[in-house]
């Protein structure tokens, strides 16, 4: 066990050692649910561990094994391609995203919170954690 | 099938992609041709289609659409903007 309030770094972000680690890891863009719970598996992390309880070379390994993937500004990357892609092509889709509004055809009388807040040119942010 | 399965776009395999027969006319060398008047929005874009210009009605007029390679797999329709974005004007008071 580290010793209290011991931050602990995984690709370089600090995070309460009081965290779980399946939190921890689905704070990465493109790291859901199912990758946390597959990388925790392969790492025999108990589904309730929180960071404190993992012995330091399983930090460094998951750490190892987060940089080989797909995740942050690479995953977002491909999200605002695939949306640039549409938008140099002219499709209605790529216009309806440059103006935050529904792509598939719902209502916009009402109800369109969601749309405003996805639909963008610049899916994801551009903020990265790492 | 796997050629063919990126055309679909998530329909089945055993229907192919939307086919409709379009009057499509390869042109003489150095000859000009008008471009494909259609309504079939429906219509996916084959790869035979790069090149070509079509006119695609999107309920008022015919909307010009010229074909490149990354529109193949699209609709014709998705090209043709079928609703007028509302823009309030003095005059229309």
């Amino acid at each position: 066990m580290v010793s209290p309030h011991n931050p602990v770094h995984i690709l370089g972000v600090n995070f309460h050692e009081l965290k779980l680690v399946k939190k921890a890891l689905e704070s990465f863009y493109g790291l859901g649910p199912q990758l946390s719970q597959r990388i925790m598996a392969k790492y025999t992390i108990h589904p309730r561990a929180r960071l404190g309880t993992v012995a330091p070379k399983t930090i460094t390994a998951l750490t190892a094994e987060l940089s080989t993937m797909t995740i942050e500004n690479d995953a977002r990357r491909i999200v605002q391609d695939n949306i640039k892609r549409l938008r140099d092509m002219g499709t209605i889709r790529g216009r309806r995203h440059a103006m935050g509004l529904p792509v598939r055809g719902q209502r916009t009388r009402t109800q369109i919170q969601t749309a405003r807040k996805l639909n963008q040119l610049e899916r994801g942010g551009t903020h990265s954690k790492i | 099938m796997q050629p063919t399965r990126w055309l679909m776009k998530g329909r089945s395999v055993w229907k192919g992609p939307h086919i409709v027969p379009l009057p499509i006319v390869r042109p003489a060398a150095g000859e000009r041709i008008r471009p494909i008047r259609t309504q079939a929005r429906a219509a996916t874009i084959l790869p035979s289609f790069v090149g070509l210009k079509f006119q695609v009605y999107n309920g008022k007029d015919y909307v010009d659409v010229e074909i490149t390679e990354e529109m193949v797999g699209h609709k014709l329709g998705e090209f043709s903007p079928t609703r007028k974005p509302f823009i309030w004007s003095r005059a229309q008071v």
